[in-house]
């Protein structure tokens, strides 16, 4: 049954294992410089692919009901909204209004 | 529907208005996953904070990371992964009907997580006495720039809050020992070990952002 899914040994070591590769790697990357903008990218795509793995594979979203995924996800879209709508306003305050 | 064959003669935790076990556990998880939400979106207003100070100062945000410690910051990423995976091994345990290996993983899960507070510990008692604390009680002079308290302002709100949440998952953890011992979980029931696992693993989620948005500014 999907509701009580019981992940088998191989998996829970290979994402543990996968989780470890990628922190090695978002360390590494800061080795070779990246110009400006990409280092930072780069940095959240690695941080991002680690999120998932872990909301997939420990927290079980893969085999849950989708439900769950929607309204994980929907959390993501509401700190986009957050994120972009802010920065809507302060990305673009030289006319006059001060920064901190 | 082999997980009531299992619980069969144990204490049914069924309450009344839920249609069947899997029903109950199913909204129980639903209630989590809608608490994580919230959760992250409290979180989220940190992470505001940081995207917008670090559009406006970036050279700040570049010189201030400089004084973490990468290396720490890299073990305590490995042990919050080794913790999550001996957490999902428990729940394993548990869903197996393997008690007794049940609260031993959990117990190292409660292990590892007070290694990443002792580290954290050695972290924050390292920048204290460089005179580097958050707000006004700041007095570091080796960062030439008039905004530097605010990366840390940021930096200690941000792990301090994430530091809040291992001391609550502590705590969950060390119940679901308890419970484990008392014979309250088993493989027809576990809904609260499931909850806890959740729990920590976005305490997890949240630092495997912190560690790259904080230590590795290059």
């Amino acid at each position: 049954m999907s509701t009580h899914h019981i992940s088998t040994l191989p998996t829970l070591l290979s994402v543990a294992g996968a989780l470890l590769v990628l922190t090695f790697l978002t360390v590494a990357v800061t080795w070779i410089n990246i110009p400006e903008p990409f280092n930072v990218i780069v940095a959240i795509a690695i941080a991002i692919v680690k999120a998932a793995i872990v909301a997939m594979f420990f927290m079980n979203l893969y085999w849950d009901s989708k439900f769950n995924t929607i309204v994980f996800l929907l959390s993501i879209l509401f700190l986009t909204i957050f994120v972009s709508i802010t920065l809507l306003d302060t990305l673009f305050r030289d006319a006059g209004l001060p920064i901190y | 529907m082999g997980n009531q064959s299992a619980a069969a003669g144990r204490k049914s935790h069924l309450q009344h208005h839920f249609v069947n076990e899997d029903q109950q556990f199913e909204s129980s998880k639903m209630g989590m996953w809608i608490f994580l939400v919230t959760e992250v979106l409290m979180f989220g207003g940190l992470f505001v904070a940081y995207i917008i100070y670090r559009a406006w100062h970036p050279d700040l945000f570049y010189m201030a990371a400089q004084e973490l410690d990468v290396a720490l910051g890299a073990t305590n990423t490995v042990v919050l992964i080794a913790s999550s995976l001996t957490i999902a091994l428990a729940i394993r345990a548990v869903q197996l009907d393997k008690i007794k290996a049940a609260i031993n993983y959990l117990s190292a899960t409660l292990l590892l997580a007070g290694t990443f507070l002792v580290i954290k510990y050695f972290e924050y008692m390292d920048k204290f006495g460089k005179g580097i604390y958050p707000g006004q009680a700041y007095s570091y002079e080796g960062i030439h720039h008039e905004m530097a308290v605010n990366f840390f302002s940021i930096y200690y709100m941000m792990t301090g809050l994430h530091g809040i949440h291992v001391l609550v998952g502590m705590a969950l953890i060390g119940w679901m020992i308890i419970k484990a011992k008392k014979g309250a979980v088993h493989s027809g029931y576990y809904t609260p070990v499931e909850n806890t696992g959740l729990f920590w693993h976005l305490v997890d989620i949240i630092w495997i952002f912190l560690f790259p948005l904080l230590y590795l500014i290059d």
